[in-house]
């Protein structure tokens, strides 16, 4: 994905932060083991959140100390592999290698030569996230091949656009038997695969007009883009998330996931609509800390 | 049953006090206001009878007598039922089946209705509400406003949709982007990748 869902590291606690870096650093971890050499590359906040939300709320935040990857010689406090860590390295790998393949379609020559040379590279680590996630794997698939049939026709609904990304995050938490853990999950990970796609368009918006590609937004919109109605049914798709949360136990990662969709996924929004986020998206949360 | 102080999160040891607004709270936090057209609000509608019960069983045990009438009443079906309707059948039908949660069938009827009314739009934004499609909902909504401006139904759908929803917020994020004025927000989106200096 992208990198929209990060917390506000101002207003996290400390230990809720320690937390949060753990996590990351665990899963840059997890993919490493699991998946590859290559695979931390694609280690992003957006998955991370994903790891949260997929952990048993009962069990404690328990660090371990390891090297990092990017700098052997440091080293860190991080999560240990847990299922909800090794599901969310595997899915993040997955989505990685399918949008990876469709880019091939959808390039230049030479740029999709590039993409083919990179997925060639990286088809070892997809194939072993693959095959402990296979119903995933099959879900991302058709979803993005339904996301770009519609893309081609140039749908004008980014309802039904949107439904194919959003229907494609809700498949990454499997069923659990619980009917309302399992219901509020579906209606998050929809919502926030919604709203992913929605900032993602927004954020492309003048890219793809001055390149004369498909955009959901211009789609819907036309040339003029009426940002008050984007925002509302973008804060609608927020509330509906939140409120699908708050059905749910995280146990000690309450905190960081409630900083995440209260106050990083609206100031994110703010920030993209107002053209600053292009600046900062680029940051580290924790650039400065030591 | 579930042990009624888990419920509410407190220990067996909490005073009063601490119950009232561990149970304060909650209710705050699953109040069908919260969850009114939310998909999901016979889950909320659960978690406020569980929570009234755990409260009501403290209480009970705490002081020895059930007092009735101290019973917590947030209860209520505020689930959106789509019962109006007295005219054409086929649209009485497709209510029954959005209640039901028979989307794709509800949607069939409609695609099948020679004749678009206000009624019409209304029901079809219902379905794209409950499938997530919430742009395509307000719009629906809209045009059935704009043909059958008297009906309240199709206003306060509409009303919803221009509000944005609405979610409980946790203590310490009440109101945070909209109350927010630019600085603060640029301060703030400075703080949200660390900021160049701390």
């Amino acid at each position: 994905m992208y990198g929209y869902v990060r917390p506000v590291r101002e207003e996290l606690k400390g230990k809720d932060f320690d937390l949060y870096r753990a996590t990351y650093c665990g899963l840059c971890r997890c993919m490493r083991r699991r998946c590859g050499m290559f695979a931390p590359l694609f280690l992003n906040f957006d998955f991370t959140f994903l790891a949260l939300l997929l952990w048993e709320p009962e069990e404690k935040f328990t660090p371990c100390s390891g090297r990092c990857y990017a700098n052997p010689l440091v080293k860190k406090s991080m999560c240990p592999d847990s299922p909800a860590l090794e599901l969310a390295a595997e899915e993040s790998m997955v989505l990685t290698w399918w949008k990876l393949r469709d880019g091939i379609q959808d390039e230049s020559f030479w740029k999709g030569m590039l993409l083919r040379g990179a997925s060639m590279g990286i088809k070892g680590e997809y194939r072993r996230a693959a095959a402990s996630c296979l119903e995933f794997d099959r879900s991302t698939r058709e979803q993005l091949e339904r996301l770009d049939r519609l893309e081609k026709e140039g749908c004008p609904s980014m309802d039904r656009t949107a439904d194919a990304f959003a229907a494609l995050l809700q498949a990454a938490a499997p069923k659990t038997g619980e009917v309302v853990r399992d219901r509020a999950m579906e209606q998050l990970l929809y919502h926030l695969g919604r709203w992913i796609y929605l900032i993602d368009a927004r954020d492309d918006l003048e890219e793809d007009l001055a390149a004369g590609r498909y955009n959901p937004i211009a789609a819907r919109f036309g040339a003029e883009v009426d940002d008050q109605a984007l925002k509302q049914t973008m804060d609608h798709s927020i509330n509906l998330a939140c409120s699908a949360f708050q059905l749910m136990e995280f146990g000690c990662r309450s905190a960081v996931l409630e900083n995440i969709l209260y106050l990083g996924i609206p100031l994110v929004q703010r920030a993209v609509f107002d053209g600053s986020w292009k600046a900062i998206k680029k940051q580290k949360i924790w650039r400065n800390h030591p | 049953m579930k042990d009624p102080y888990a419920v509410l999160g407190v220990g067996q040891n909490a005073s009063d006090e601490e119950i009232k607004k561990a149970y304060r709270e909650l209710a705050r936090k699953y109040h069908p206001d919260n969850y009114a057209n939310n998909p999901l609000a016979d889950l909320a509608e659960e978690k406020m009878k569980e929570i009234n019960e755990a409260y009501d069983a403290i209480n009970k045990m705490r002081s020895g007598t059930y007092r009735g009438g101290q019973s917590a009443s947030y209860q209520g079906g505020y689930q959106q039922q789509y019962s109006g309707g007295a005219g054409d059948p086929s649209f009485s039908r497709v209510r029954t089946l959005i209640n039901g949660g028979n989307l794709q069938q509800a949607e069939d009827l409609l695609q099948g209705m020679p004749q678009k009314n206000g009624e019409w739009y209304f029901l079809s934004g219902s379905i794209a509400y409950r499938k997530g499609w919430l742009d395509e909902a307000a719009q629906n909504f809209r045009i059935a406003v704009q043909m059958e401006p008297n009906n309240m139904e199709y206003r306060q759908a509409l009303n919803m949709m221009q509000a944005g929803g609405q979610a409980y917020r946790p203590y310490g994020y009440a109101g945070t982007t909209d109350a927010m004025d630019c600085c603060t927000t640029m301060l703030c989106l400075n703080c949200l990748c660390g900021g160049g200096h701390c």
